[in-house]
C-alpha cells in the first residue's frame, strides 16, 4: 500500500510537470526525470506526429542496435495505430543518454529488446503520436504499469493538443492567410530585430519591395478569384527564389516585401532579378487562359545607403519600387540616393 | 417479436438477440481495458478498429464510439434487416482486431487481463451462434 502511495505520488508530480511544460522538449525531459521512479526500463520515446521527431530518453549503456530496434519498433506501431506510413528517413531522432541503472546492471553491449509498451496519444479521436518504454528483459511491464503509463500518456496528449491550438493561434497572427507568406505585422516585427542586428553589428542587411505590374487588370477581367490563385502562384515562386535566410511576407494587395539579412547590395540585385525572371518566364493559369505577368522590384540597403532606420530602408525600397514602375515597369531598380517623392530619410 | 420467437423455437438466434449478446461482451471489454489504458485511448481504438472493418462489415459504422463507451442503440435501430450470422462475424472480427491492437500495443499485458474473463465469453458466443 505504502508504495501504491509512493508511486501515486510520483505520478501526480509527473502529470505537473507535464501539463505546466511549454514545449515538447520540455515534456519530454519532466517525463524522462520522473519515469525512472515508476517504471523499470531501458528506454522512453515520445514520437510527435506533427513534426515527425522521435524523442528517445536512454539508458546510457544502451548499445546502438537496441535503440535502432527502439526506433523500428515505434514507427511499426504507430503506423498500425495511425494507419498511415511513416518515412523512417524523415524523422527527426533526438536521443539522451541518463544513468537509469546502477553500475552493475549496466545493459549488455547485444541486448535486444524483449518488451515494451506503446500508448497512442488520442485527443478526441485523433492521434498525435505515441509513447513508449522499451526493455532488455522480457516481460517487463505489468497491468499496473500500463494503468500509470496510461494516465502519463493522456496528459502528454492533452498538453500536445494545448500546443498545437496555441502554435495555430500563433500563425494566424504571423502568416496572410491566402499566400501563407508571413503578413506585414510579422514583417514589422523581424524588420526591427533584423535592423537592430545589423545596425550593432555592421552586418548588411537589405529590403526588396515588389509589386505585380498590371494586377488590377487582372482582378477586373478574370475577377478576384483568379486574382488570388495569381498572387498565392507569385507568393510560391518568391518563396522559391530567396535563401533559408530570407522573410518572404505579403506587405498589402498585391505587394510583397523580402527582408535578405546578411545580404549587401550587389546578392539582393541577382535575387531580385532573379525573381523577376522567373515571373516573366511564368505562364500564369487564369480562368481558361494562360497570360504572362511581370513584377517590378526597388531595392535599399544597409550599409550602402547610409540609412538609420528600419522606417527609412522601407521609404527606400519603396522609392526604388516607384522608380521601377516610372522606368517603365518589369525592371529591378536600387535606390538612387535621390527622393524622387515624400521626404528624404533623416 | 413473433418472428423472434418462431426463430428460437427453431434454434435459430434473432439479430436482436445476437445484438444483446455482443453489446455485453463489449461492455466487459470495455470496463475491463479501459481501466488500464483509459477512456480516451480506448475510444481511439475501438473507433479506429471500426474504420477498419465498416467496409466488410458496414452494420458496424452505425456504432457509437465515445469517452463515455459504446452503444449498440442505433446499430440496433438500423440492423434489423442484417442476418444474425453476419452481424456475429462483423463482431468476432471487431473483436479479433482490437484484441490485435492490444497485442500491438501492449503485447501481452491487455490480452491476459482480458482473456480469462472475456475470450471465453467470446468462444462460447461463437458455439452457440455459428451453424454446425
Amino acid at each position: 500500500m505504502r508504495l501504491i502511495f509512493k508511486n501515486l505520488n510520483v505520478l501526480r508530480s509527473t502529470i505537473n510537470a507535464i501539463s505546466t511544460s511549454l514545449e515538447i522538449k520540455e515534456i519530454v525531459e519532466s517525463a524522462g526525470n520522473n519515469l525512472p521512479n515508476l517504471f523499470d526500463f531501458s528506454s522512453f520515446g515520445v514520437f510527435w506526429k506533427e513534426e515527425l521527431l522521435l524523442f528517445l530518453c536512454q539508458e546510457e549503456s544502451c548499445p546502438p542496435s537496441f535503440t535502432q530496434e527502439v526506433v523500428n519498433n515505434m514507427i511499426k506501431v504507430f503506423s498500425i495505430l495511425g494507419e498511415e506510413s511513416v518515412d523512417a528517413d524523415r524523422i527527426v531522432l533526438q536521443i539522451e543518454k541518463r544513468k537509469l541503472r546502477p553500475k552493475q546492471m549496466i545493459m549488455d553491449p547485444k541486448a535486444a529488446l524483449k518488451s515494451y509498451l506503446t500508448l497512442p496519444l488520442a485527443v478526441e479521436g485523433e492521434i498525435l503520436g505515441c509513447i513508449s518504454l522499451h526493455s532488455d528483459q522480457p516481460n517487463a511491464f505489468d497491468a499496473q504499469d500500463l494503468q500509470f503509463f496510461s494516465v502519463i500518456g493522456y496528459q502528454m496528449a492533452a498538453t500536445l493538443r494545448h500546443f498545437q491550438r496555441l502554435s495555430s493561434v500563433k500563425n494566424m497572427a504571423i502568416y496572410d492567410t491566402l499566400t501563407g507568406l508571413h503578413n506585414r505585422r510579422y514583417f514589422e516585427e523581424r524588420l526591427e530585430v533584423e535592423a537592430q542586428k545589423c545596425l550593432y553589428s555592421n552586418t548588411p542587411l537589405s529590403l526588396v519591395m515588389v509589386d505585380i505590374d498590371f494586377f488590377k487588370k487582372v482582378n477586373d477581367t478574370f475577377g478576384h478569384t483568379e486574382g488570388d490563385q495569381v498572387l498565392c502562384k507569385i507568393s510560391s515562386l518568391l518563396k522559391a527564389s530567396v535563401r533559408k535566410k530570407d522573410i518572404v511576407a505579403r506587405y498589402g494587395g498585391e505587394e510583397f516585401i523580402l527582408i535578405l539579412p546578411e545580404a549587401r547590395l550587389e546578392e539582393s540585385f541577382v535575387i531580385a532579378e532573379r525573381i523577376r525572371r522567373l515571373v516573366e518566364n511564368t505562364l500564369f493559369e487564369v480562368g481558361k487562359t494562360q497570360v504572362n505577368l511581370t513584377l517590378s522590384l526597388g531595392i535599399s540597403s544597409f550599409p550602402s545607403h547610409r540609412v538609420k532606420s528600419k522606417e527609412g530602408l522601407i521609404e527606400m525600397a519603396d522609392q526604388a519600387l516607384y522608380d521601377a514602375k516610372r522606368g517603365g515597369r518589369n525592371r529591378v531598380c536600387i535606390f538612387t540616393g535621390k527622393f524622387t517623392r515624400g521626404a528624404a530619410p533623416t | 417479436m413473433p418472428r423472434v420467437v418462431k426463430e428460437e423455437k427453431r434454434g435459430k438466434w434473432s439479430s436482436d438477440l445476437v445484438l444483446d449478446l455482443y453489446s455485453n461482451l463489449l461492455t466487459e471489454i470495455w470496463e475491463l481495458v479501459s481501466a488500464l489504458i483509459g477512456e480516451a485511448i480506448l475510444a481511439f481504438l475501438v473507433a479506429s478498429a471500426v474504420r477498419k472493418l465498416g467496409e466488410k462489415y458496414p452494420f458496424l459504422n452505425s456504432l457509437t464510439v465515445s469517452e463515455d463507451g459504446i452503444s449498440l442503440d442505433e446499430m440496433k435501430e438500423n440492423c434489423r434487416t442484417v442476418a444474425p450470422l453476419e452481424i456475429h462475424r462483423g463482431f468476432q472480427s471487431l473483436i479479433n482486431h482490437l484484441s490485435h491492437l492490444f497485442s500491438v500495443l501492449a503485447e501481452g499485458v491487455i490480452n491476459k487481463e482480458l482473456f480469462p474473463k472475456v475470450f471465453q465469453k467470446v468462444k462460447e458466443a461463437e458455439r452457440i451462434i455459428s451453424p454446425k
